[in-house]
């Protein structure tokens, strides 16, 4: 057999489709998110924010047409997420090293170690910094310089249907554990679901756990275990022995341990819906209570707010908040115009219309007016005047820690676990940061 | 007689157990197929009765809408690219493994069987890393040459040992006409292990078509996702929603399904012989 | 249990090709009795264009192999010694055997470990039967024999993440197929959140892992019964056996290799299982239905934590590598020498 030279049909097509393709995969591939403008005012900005709800949805989506009908050259791609979903994207694109231009941040342990990854542009306020909330601002500082800004800043509660604890024969809102505990006794016994809690979020179950290691411990308390990792003192042994007189009382609702928060059958969605009394939660809950509620309206009217309550003997005091703020911080590849709309969504009219709609609670000086709801008013003044204040555990410390504490107290409500394994393991994933 | 009725009677028993365990396997992919077609409340109220009314919406939104077909085109394109490269590379070696004797040749065909020790789940970490450091994240590379990577093991296997049937004497032919090695893999070898080759392609094209964790990993942009990844991410945003999620799965299905209506002996046959072999 | 495309490994010796002549020399081509000058010139070059031959065409390969599969092993090893974020770089922090030994502290590895345990159990006990028993009734000449092959095979060439998102509706408390089902047969107090309650979830896991993989180890099992010679059966049928001893003491021991090799193929499947369980749970509630894959992915992943990580990377891969080899050298071994002697008799 002497060597052809012909090839067949079917080989040429076969390597003009390898060649084909190869030209497409080469062609395609990482384009890089956010590419910086030009230079010449021409930009591209990659916004993710988890107001994946109406009304901020609307909203934020309003101020980025006046910015950019304000801005001609600049395109603002927005890419609403829900909190866990967006939790994941996040991590995994800050992993891969290319985090969006602009991004929903809680501040706190979480961007700074984002910061130390070089995934974080330095955000120059100017002079708009002494308009806005210096606790709110503080908490997106990493090394005293500025990486991020709020737009939110708010603390964590209770929030009540006052009908249901009429009907429960509740006078008033508990001052104290002790009585807190006596009225979802009494909401039991007529009946009623106490608590709405969505099991299978532990971001969610934390609150209670964090708000009784400040009652407990104090603020500074806390403080200094989370220096030195000392999280298995006695006194978050004493929190968590605290949590657990409420879990003997089985106070959730049925099925709590598959619940998620935001969906049409959630905790937000069984508060909107009246099925239960009572949901720890920020300052977002009426408004999420209403998205997802049938009505779409809620329990309206009838939705009371208390704050968390004091515990004897405790370290802490009543008025010491927990909560945190909604932010956003910038993407390492951020283009100058991202600052400018950062800047403008925090200027006092932006703020003012997220504050309308009840969403947010301002952080710049003078947007405080336009919030109508009384609740959120009372809210907003007691963040306020809060002699100390807490971030969320799960964002104030670095992944790994907040990770452990939210597995360690979701476990703790399952009945998987005792108050001083919570305690051992969170101190040991701490001591071995 | 008594015995042509026993086998009658055991017929018929046969035929309840195998009707039972087909029903076990075909009512889930019912439920969805139906349940696409209704809508949130007709799930909750009648769930077994067939739609009424019939919904179409949630199957014809999917249909339009981009977020179906992209992934399908990237898982397509994704899953040729791996199994022509793989097909390729693997028959190189399986070639020179099978007909050529040279110093530590059994040793590197160990170190290739060892490969069938790393799954994808022990290596995805530090790949994960090793992609970021060359710049293959958000690039369709990112996942066609690992997968092809791990391809290498299995399918030098099955060649190798489907290689070393073709007789000798083919091969001195050849090479007394004055053909090249390569010319012989090439336009003598090759066209002959078509039923091998056959084979390996489509475990190789199942294999990648239904791969999750890599794509998963390696995609953070949504315009690359594969359509496993798509149907997990379109689940988590559309939980709530589940006629509309029953919808998208099963459109996921068909072309899994209709690969396999056609190559189903091809499939069947390579994990049989492969077992048997092993 | 899941199989990826990673089959049985080969470890058997290749059968000798047909070219006895030339096994052990070290060159090809015509068998060298009379060399004639001409010929031994070209033989030289053969020798030289073969190595060349070997060279490249072995070359793309490993490169592929040992940048992306070789590599990234050594480099899960090397990470599980440090701590590390995994942001950029490489890690700094060497910690030595550290992570390993927080390993084995760790109540959730420990955890996967025994849940693997319970899955591959179930496999063994539940599965593998019904798969054998499916094969055996299939291996009866009935009609649509090869319909019902190819219905029970079908679920294997679904992507685990489709079969989990389906049966994540499947098992929804309030809409889903399982518990309308009980309702409507009036066992109302048999429903479940069987996603949602620790003590289920692991069974409605099997329960999927079984609906995907039961048609693999039935073919299998059909493969392994088919190559049992017929006469063997009919002979003892004729001698008065019974069809119980029958398969008790002929089918059963002939099927030792197949059922050796399908219950390999569930241990390994169980050590990697990653997608379905992360698609369907997430490895929740607390934990109770994760497997090291998952865990691994969560540290790694989720929570920044890659030294870590890689030692549990490197933990699956060492009990692999140690199962199989140790299943291959006791279990196996009388399989791979059987099928060995029946290779060299074939020819």
């Amino acid at each position: 057999m002497t060597s052809p030279t012909n090839f067949s049909r079917r080989s040429v097509l076969g390597l003009a489709g390898l060649g084909a393709g190869a030209v497409l995969l080469g062609g395609c591939g990482d384009d890089g998110s956010g590419d910086s403008g030009d230079g010449s005012g021409s930009a591209s900005i990659d916004w993710w924010h988890i107001s994946n709800v109406d009304p901020m949805l609307t909203t934020w989506a309003n101020l980025a047409k006046d910015f950019q009908t304000a801005n001609p050259g600049v395109e603002i791609k927005i890419t609403p997420l829900e909190n866990e979903a967006f939790k994941a994207k996040l991590t995994t694109v800050t992993q891969a090293g290319t985090p969006p231009d602009i991004f929903h941040s809680w501040g706190g342990g979480v961007l700074k170690q984002q910061v130390e990854a070089g995934l974080v542009k330095e955000l120059d306020l100017g002079d708009a910094a002494a308009n806005i909330n210096q606790n709110g601002l503080d908490i997106y500082k990493v090394d005293g310089k500025q990486y991020g800004a709020p737009f939110d800043l708010g603390m964590v509660g209770f929030w009540y249907n006052k009908e249901l604890f009429e009907k429960a024969k509740i006078t008033a809102p508990p001052a104290t554990w002790g009585e807190f505990l006596d009225a979802v006794g009494k909401l039991k016994t007529a009946g009623i679901t106490p608590i709405a809690l969505a099991g299978s979020e532990s971001w969610t179950a934390h609150f209670y756990w964090a708000y009784l290691a400040i009652r407990v411990a104090g603020v500074d308390g806390l403080a200094a275990a989370a220096a030195d990792g000392s999280f298995d003192q006695a006194d978050f042994v004493t929190a968590g022995t605290r949590f657990k007189e409420l879990i003997d009382l089985d106070p959730f609702q049925r099925g709590f341990l598959g619940a998620k928060y935001s969906a049409t059958d959630g905790q937000a969605a069984i508060m909107g819906n009246g099925q239960a009394a009572i949901e720890l939660m920020g300052q977002w809950a009426p408004t999420t209570e209403a998205a997802y509620s049938t009505t779409k309206k809620g329990i309206g009217e009838k939705l009371g707010f208390f704050p968390f309550p004091g515990v004897d003997g405790g370290k802490g005091t009543v008025e010491d908040a927990f909560g945190g703020g909604n932010g956003f911080a910038l993407g390492k590849d951020a283009p100058p115009q991202a600052a400018e709309f950062i800047k403008f969504l925090l200027t006092a009219d932006s703020q003012r219309k997220g504050a309308a709609s009840d969403s947010i609670l301002p952080v710049t000086k003078g947007a405080e007016d336009a919030l109508k709801d009384a609740n959120l008013k009372s809210v907003h003044a007691a963040i306020t005047k809060a002699p100390k204040f807490q971030l969320y555990l799960d964002q104030a410390y670095p992944p790994a820690v907040g990770t452990q504490v939210n597995d360690s107290v979701a476990e703790l409500v399952a009945k998987k676990a005792t108050p001083e394994k919570v305690a051992q393991d969170i101190a040991k994933v701490a001591k071995n940061q | 007689m008594s015995t042509r009725r026993d086998t009658k009677v055991r017929h018929f028993w046969l035929h309840v157990i195998a009707i039972v365990v087909g029903a076990f396997i075909v009512v889930p992919v019912a439920f969805g197929v139906l349940g696409g077609f209704k809508d949130n409340g007709q799930l909750s109220n009648n769930p077994f009765a067939l739609p009424s009314p019939w919904v179409p919406e949630n199957y014809t939104s999917i249909l339009s809408s981009s977020g179906f077909w992209r992934p399908m085109f990237n898982s397509a394109l994704i899953a040729v690219a791996t199994v022509v490269l793989l097909v390729l590379v693997a028959s190189m070696a399986a070639y020179v493994f099978a007909r050529f004797n040279f110093r530590g040749r059994e040793l590197l065909y160990t170190l290739f069987a060892a490969g069938l020790m790393f799954p994808f789940a022990v290596a995805i970490l530090p790949l994960f890393v090793l992609l970021r450091e060359l710049s293959l994240l958000n690039s369709p590379l990112g996942v066609i040459l690992p997968q092809a990577a791990f391809g290498l093991p299995m399918t030098i296997i099955i060649l190798r040992s489907f290689f070393r049937t073709i007789p000798g004497e083919v091969e001195e032919a050849a090479i007394l006409d004055g053909c090249t090695p390569f010319g012989f893999f090439w336009r003598i070898l090759l066209p002959m292990a078509r039923p091998a080759l056959a084979t390996v392609s489509v475990l190789a094209l199942v294999a990648s078509w239904n791969n999750f964790m890599l794509p998963l990993v390696v995609f953070t942009d949504p315009s690359w996702w594969t359509l496993p990844v798509g149907v997990q991410q379109f689940q988590g945003q559309y939980a709530d929603d589940t006629a509309r999620v029953l919808a998208y799965v099963v459109l996921a299905m068909v072309p899994a399904l209709a690969f396999y209506a056609v190559a189903e002996r091809q499939l069947v046959g390579g994990l049989a012989s492969g077992a048997t072999k092993g | 249990m899941k199989t990826t495309t990673q089959g049985p490994e080969g470890q058997l010796p290749a059968p000798t090709s047909h070219r006895t002549a030339t096994r052990g020399s070290a060159r090809r081509g015509p068998a060298p009795e009379q060399p004639r000058p001409r010929v031994e010139g070209s033989l030289r070059r053969r020798r030289r264009l073969d190595k060349l031959t070997v060279a490249l065409f072995l070359a793309p390969a490993m490169a592929l192999f040992v940048l992306l599969v070789v590599g990234p092993i050594a480099l899960a090893i090397y990470t599980s010694l440090f701590k590390w974020n995994g942001f950029g770089g490489l890690p700094e922090d060497f910690v030595g055997l550290d992570n390993f030994r927080r390993l084995l502290e760790d109540d959730i590895f420990i955890g996967d470990l025994k849940r693997g345990l319970i899955l591959v159990l179930l496999s063994i006990f539940v599965q593998l039967p019904v798969a054998l028993g499916l094969a055996l009734l299939l291996n009866q000449p009935m009609r649509g024999r090869a319909f019902y092959r190819v219905v029970f095979f079908a679920p294997y060439v679904l992507s685990e993440v489709i079969t989990a998102v389906l049966f994540t509706m499947v098992f929804s408390p309030n809409q889903g197929l399982a518990n309308q089902m009980m309702s409507a047969l009036g066992l109302e107090n048999l429903q479940q959140e069987w996603l949602a309650n620790t003590s289920t979830v692991l069974y409605a896991l099997f329960f999927v892992i079984s609906w995907k993989y039961f048609g693999l180890h039935m073919i299998l099992y059909l493969a392994g019964r088919q190559s049992i010679p017929k006469e063997l059966t009919e002979a003892a049928l004729t001698d008065g056996a019974g069809t119980w001893q029958v398969f008790r003491h002929i089918t059963l021991p002939l099927l030792g290799p197949t059922i050796r090799i399908s219950i390999f193929l569930s241990i390994i499947g169980a050590i990697q299982l990653f997608d379905m369980v992360w698609v369907l749970t997430g490895g929740g509630p607390i934990h109770s239905s994760e497997t090291m894959a998952v865990t691994m992915f969560q540290y790694g992943f989720r929570r920044s934590e890659v030294g870590y990580a890689s030692a549990i990377s490197v933990a699956m891969f060492l009990i692999s590598l140690v199962f199989a080899l140790l299943y291959q050298r006791f279990v196996m071994r009388r399989d791979i020498e059987g099928a060995i002697t029946t290779m060299r008799e074939k020819r």
